[in-house]
C-alpha cells in the first residue's frame, strides 16, 4: 500500500511509464489463477485418422506419408516411405488401378490427387537409404512363384530376417509382372531395378524350377513355411464350337511369348475375345506387332473389367472394340480359320450384387472375317501340381483364410492363385501379409492384436514399416477414416489436376516404348500440394490463430502445437476449423 | 511445420487465458489478434463491453495498461489518451520518439446508439488512436438487447418477434468523416484482420474506425463450435463486407469466390429461426442491393 500513498500530482516525474502503479494494477497475468479449463465438458484432442487413401491402398501403402514429403520436394524420403510398405513402387505406379485416387477426398472437391503419377514419379528417383535386412533368424522359408506377391513376401521377410528361396518356374523373374505385362505399359528396365532392389536384400532364387515337378512337394513342405504366389497361369477355355483350333490361342501364352521376346505369328486380322486386362494388352501388343485387331465382348464398356485409361487408350490408337457381342463359333474352310461367328447381345437387369447377364438376341448372328482368335476370357489355377489335400475354392483358386493361411499348417497361399482380387496391388498385399502371418507364427504373436495395431483402416490392409520400425505416430491413432465432412473444405484453394502427358496414338503404336510419359519435378511438386493430407495435422495452425483462449500453444522448436488443458474452454472451433480434421472433440471423461 | 503467411499471428500473447468469456467468443479472438498486432506499447480503452469482463475484473487478462470507461465516452477515453501521451512526451516523462499506441474496443451498443456522439466527435477531431466497434448485432453483455446494428428480422430479448428495421451502416457513417482509415474486420479473415489492424497502426496520427463482425454464439443462438463459420457464411454471402476506406478510397479486400445465398447464413442461427420465406428473400434484396447496388 505504501506505492499507492506516493502516487500524487507529481507521481509522473518519480515513476517512468512502465512503471506507474496504474499500470501495475493492471499488469501480470492473475487470470492464469482462473482455470477455465474446468468449464470444458468436449475436450479437443489432436490425433491422427486414416487418410482414405491409404485405407484404400491393398497393398497399405503410405499414400499420405510419401505425398507428405513430396509436397517439401523431399523425394528421397517419399521413396523411403513407400518402400517401407511395398517393394514395387515402380511398378504400381505404372500398372496399379489406383484404388486410393478412387477413395481420395480431393474427388469431392474438385479433382483427386494424381497419386500414381506421383508414386511413379518418386520411384523413378533414388531412395536415402535402402531397406535393410533384419536381425538374422533361423527359420527358412520357400517362396514358390516371383510375381508380385512372392517378391513383395521375400522382401518382407528378409527385413524380418529369415532365409527365403524363391523358387521361379520361368528362367526369368517376375511373373505376371515380365510375362503378362507389355513393355508399353510397364519398361523391363524399371521391373529389374526393384527386383535387384529386393534381391539385393539376400534373396536366394531358383530359376527354372517347378514345384511338383523339378521339386517335390513332400520336400518343400519341410520347410519352415512355404508361401505359395505360383499365379493362375492355365486359359479358360471358350466353349465353342471349334475353339481348339491351332489358330485359336491362348492370351496370356501369347502375351508371355511376345513379352520374352519369342517369335509370335499373329494374322492381319485378329479376333480377341474378352472384356479384361488380358484382352486389351492383347490387342495393343498385336497392333504394335502389325495386325489388325478387333476385341470382342459380350457386355458393354461399362462392364468391361480391364482399366478405364486402358482401354481409353487402346481407343485412340484406333482399335476396334465391339460390345454387345459374343462368339458361337469358329469358322474354317479348308484347314484354315477363316471367320469367327457372332451374335449380338442386350442387358438383362442386373441381378444384386452381380453384373448384368447379356442375353443373346435371336436372328443377329453375323460372320466377322479374321485369321487368328486370341481367347482372354480368364484364366485358372492349374490344379495339377498342387499338394493334396488343400482346400479349393471356385475356378480353382487355393483357399485363404484373412491372413493368408491355407488348409495345410506351414503352407501360406496369396496373390492370383489364392482367393485374392487379381490385381498387382492385390497380390503385393497379400504377399506382405503372408509375411508378417509367417513371423507371427513363429513369434507366437496375436495376429488380431497385431492387425489391431498395425492396420490402416477397416479395409484391412496393415503397415509393416510400423511393426518394424516400432514408430506409432506420436500422436493418438484413431479407427477412424477421414471423410469429406471430417474435413473444412473452406480452406481448399481449387487447383487443376495435373495432366500426366503420353505419347500420340500414331506414335506409340510403331514399337513397344513406354505409353505414359510420367511428369516432371515442377508439375510433380504442383500435384503434391493439392494433397489434402487428411487426418494429419499439416501445421496451417488454424487451431493456433482461432482458439478464443490462446490455450492452442505453439512449440516452434519441435513444430507441433499443443493444447493447454488448465484453459481449454472446450468451443470446438479449433475442431471446426482444422482444415485436415485432425482434432477431434470427445466428451470429458470419456475414454 | 508452420506454411502459412500468418506470421505476423505467431507471436507472444498480450491476452492471456484465463479470462472469463464465454466459450467460443469471437472478443477474445479478435483482442487477441489485437494485441498481437498492437504490441505492449499500448494502452487500451475497453467500454462497458464484455470484453471488459477479461480486462478489467480481477483477475486480468490484459498485460498492458488499459482504462475502464463508460459506454457513452470510450471514443472519448481515446482523445483524452492521445492529449496526454502528447503532454507527457513534451514534459520529456515519455520520450518523445517512443511510440505509443491508444486503442479503444467497444460494443456495438456503445458505438452506435449510446457513444455515438462522442465517437462522431472524436472522428470530427481526428484524434489519434485506433477504435474498434466489437460488432456482435445487439447488446449481448446486458442480456441480449436490440441494437441500431441489430439486423432486421432477427430475435433479441426485446425484440421477440424480429427487429423492424434495417442494421445501421455504421462504417459507411464513419467513412463520411473523412478520417484517415475505415475498415471493416471478420474473425474468419485473420489475415485481412491483420493487415489492417497493421497497415492502421503504421499510419500517421488520426482516428481509424474499425469494426468488427463477431458473431456471438450466446446471443445468436447457435453452437460456440461455429463462430468462425458463421462469420465465414455472414462474408462468403455478402451479408458482412470486407472492405477498407484510406483517406476516402474504397477498396474491397476479400470477394466471396462466389457469394452465397443468404439462407446458408440465416439457417445456422436461432435467432433467425422464425424467418419465413418471405423474409429471407427481403433479407436476400438487401444484401443484393448492397453488394451490386450504386455506391457499392
Amino acid at each position: 500500500m505504501s506505492e499507492w500513498k506516493q502516487v500524487g500530482p507529481d507521481a509522473q516525474k518519480r515513476y517512468t511509464y512502465q512503471e506507474l502503479p496504474i499500470g501495475d494494477a493492471s499488469i501480470g497475468m492473475p487470470s492464469e489463477r482462473r482455470k477455465t479449463g474446468l468449464w470444458r465438458y468436449l475436450r479437443p484432442r489432436f490425433v491422427r485418422r486414416f487418410s482414405p487413401c491409404s485405407e484404400a491402398c491393398p497393398a497399405g501403402n503410405d499414400v499420405e506419408g510419401f505425398l507428405a514429403f513430396a509436397q517439401q520436394g523431399r523425394y528421397g524420403e517419399a521413396l523411403d516411405t513407400l518402400l517401407g510398405e511395398s517393394p514395387l513402387p515402380g511398378v504400381c505406379g505404372r500398372v496399379c488401378f489406383h484404388p486410393c485416387e478412387s477413395a481420395c477426398n480431393r474427388g469431392a472437391f474438385d479433382e483427386a490427387v494424381s497419386i500414381q503419377g506421383l508414386e511413379r514419379f518418386v520411384a523413378d528417383g533414388e531412395p536415402t537409404s535402402l531397406p535393410v535386412p533384419g536381425p538374422s533368424r533361423k527359420e527358412k522359408v520357400a517362396i514358390i512363384g516371383s510375381g508380385p506377391a512372392g517378391l513383395t513376401c521375400a522382401y518382407h521377410l528378409r527385413r524380418l530376417g529369415y532365409e527365403v528361396t524363391v523358387f521361379e518356374k520361368q528362367a526369368v523373374l517376375g511373373g505376371m509382372l515380365r510375362l503378362g505385362i507389355p513393355t508399353y505399359r510397364l519398361p523391363r528396365s524399371v521391373l529389374d531395378r526393384e527386383i535387384d532392389r529386393i534381391l539385393s536384400l539376400g534373396v536366394k532364387v531358383e530359376t527354372g524350377c517347378r514345384v511338383g515337378h523339378d521339386i517335390p512337394w513332400e520336400h518343400l513342405l519341410t520347410w519352415d513355411a512355404v508361401f505359395l504366389a505360383a499365379g493362375a497361369h492355365a486359359a479358360l477355355s471358350l466353349g465353342i464350337p471349334g475353339d481348339s483350333a491351332q489358330e485359336v490361342i491362348s492370351g496370356t501364352a501369347w502375351l508371355e511369348a511376345v513379352n520374352l521376346g519369342r517369335p509370335v505369328s499373329v494374322g492381319s486380322r485378329v479376333g480377341i475375345i474378352g472384356g479384361g486386362n488380358t484382352a486389351v494388352d492383347c490387342a495393343r501388343a498385336a497392333l504394335r506387332l502389325g495386325s489388325n485387331p478387333v476385341i470382342v465382348y459380350r457386355r458393354t464398356r461399362n462392364e468391361m473389367p480391364a482399366m478405364e485409361a486402358e482401354i481409353e487408350e487402346a481407343l485412340q490408337e484406333g482399335i476396334e472394340i465391339q460390345w454387345l457381342t459374343s462368339p458361337i463359333a469358329v469358322r474354317r474352310r479348308n484347314g484354315k480359320l477363316v471367320g469367327l461367328e457372332c451374335i449380338r447381345n442386350r442387358l438383362c437387369k442386373p441381378e444384386p450384387g452381380g453384373r448384368a447377364r447379356p442375353e443373346p438376341i435371336d436372328g443377329t448372328e453375323f460372320v466377322m472375317e479374321i485369321d487368328t482368335v486370341i481367347s482372354a476370357v480368364g484364366e485358372t489355377v492349374e490344379e495339377a501340381y498342387l499338394p493334396p489335400g488343400l482346400k479349393g475354392e471356385q475356378e480353382g483358386a487355393v483357399w485363404v483364410d484373412s491372413w493368408g493361411r491355407t488348409s495345410l499348417p506351414g503352407l501360406w497361399a496369396g496373390g492370383d492363385v489364392a482367393t485374392d482380387p487379381r490385381m498387382v496391388v492385390h497380390a503385393i498385399g497379400a504377399g506382405k501379409r503372408a509375411a508378417l502371418s509367417i513371423h507371427a507364427s513363429f513369434t507366437g504373436e496375436d495376429l488380431v492384436e497385431l492387425g489391431r495395431r498395425l492396420r490402416t483402416g477397416a479395409k484391412g490392409a496393415f503397415s509393416i514399416d510400423r511393426y518394424l520400425n516400432d514408430d506409432l505416430p506420436g500422436v493418438e491413432l484413431v479407427n477412424e477414416v477421414v471423410g469429406p465432412d471430417h474435413l473444412n473444405l473452406h480452406y481448399a484453394e481449387p487447383l487443376e489436376r495435373a495432366a500426366l502427358p503420353r505419347l500420340d496414338a500414331d506414335q506409340r503404336v510403331r514399337d513397344f516404348s513406354e505409353v505414359n510419359l510420367g511428369c516432371d519435378e515442377q508439375r510433380a511438386r504442383a500435384e503434391a500440394q493439392r494433397c489434402f493430407r487428411c487426418g494429419e495435422c499439416r501445421g496451417c495452425g488454424n487451431c493456433y490463430v482461432f482458439c478464443p483462449d490462446g490455450s492452442v500453444l505453439f512449440d516452434p522448436s519441435a513444430h507441433e502445437f499443443r493444447i493447454d488443458y488448465e484453459y481449454c474452454k472446450g468451443c470446438g472451433v479449433c475442431g471446426n476449423e482444422c482444415p485436415t480434421g485432425a482434432i477431434v472433440m470427445t466428451a470429458e471423461g470419456e475414454v | 511445420m508452420i506454411n502459412n503467411p500468418r506470421d505476423a499471428l505467431f507471436k507472444e500473447d498480450y491476452f492471456h487465458p484465463g479470462h472469463p468469456l464465454c466459450p467460443g467468443c469471437p472478443g477474445g479472438m479478435a483482442l487477441r489478434w489485437i494485441m498481437k498486432v498492437l504490441g505492449r506499447d499500448s494502452i487500451a480503452n475497453v467500454g462497458a463491453t464484455c470484453l471488459c469482463l477479461p480486462t478489467h475484473v480481477y483477475p486480468h487478462s490484459l498485460e498492458i495498461p488499459s482504462l475502464y470507461i463508460a459506454m457513452a465516452p470510450s471514443p472519448a477515453g481515446i482523445s483524452g489518451m492521445s492529449a496526454a501521451i502528447r503532454i507527457l512526451k513534451r514534459k520529456g516523462v515519455i520520450p518523445a520518439e517512443k511510440r505509443i499506441t491508444v486503442f479503444a474496443i467497444s460494443g456495438d451498443g456503445s458505438t452506435a446508439d449510446i457513444g455515438m456522439a462522442a465517437l462522431s466527435g472524436a472522428a470530427e477531431r481526428n484524434d489519434d488512436g485506433l477504435y474498434f466497434c466489437f460488432d456482435n448485432e445487439a447488446y449481448m453483455n446486458t442480456g441480449i438487447q436490440r441494437s441500431s446494428t441489430t439486423p432486421q428480422f432477427s430475435w433479441t430479448f426485446s425484440t421477440t418477434k424480429g427487429k423492424v428495421q434495417r442494421k445501421k451502416d455504421l462504417p459507411k457513417i464513419m467513412a463520411a468523416h473523412d478520417i484517415p482509415y475505415v475498415a471493416t474486420l471478420s474473425v474468419a479473415y485473420p489475415e485481412d484482420f491483420v493487415r489492417k489492424v497493421e497497415k492502421a497502426r503504421d499510419m500517421g496520427p488520426g482516428f481509424k474506425y474499425f469494426q468488427i463482425h463477431g458473431p456471438c454464439p450466446t446471443g445468436w443462438r447457435f453452437p460456440e463450435h461455429k463462430t468462425v463459420e458463421v462469420a465465414r457464411l455472414a462474408v462468403e454471402t455478402g451479408f458482412w463486407s470486407l472492405y477498407e476506406v484510406v483517406h476516402g478510397s474504397f477498396n474491397i479486400t476479400y470477394r466471396p469466390r462466389k457469394r452465397l445465398p443468404v439462407v446458408d447464413y440465416v439457417k445456422l442461427q436461432g435467432r433467425f429461426q422464425g424467418l419465413t420465406a418471405q423474409d429471407i428473400r427481403t433479407l436476400q434484396n438487401w444484401v443484393d442491393e448492397k453488394e451490386e447496388g450504386p455506391g457499392s
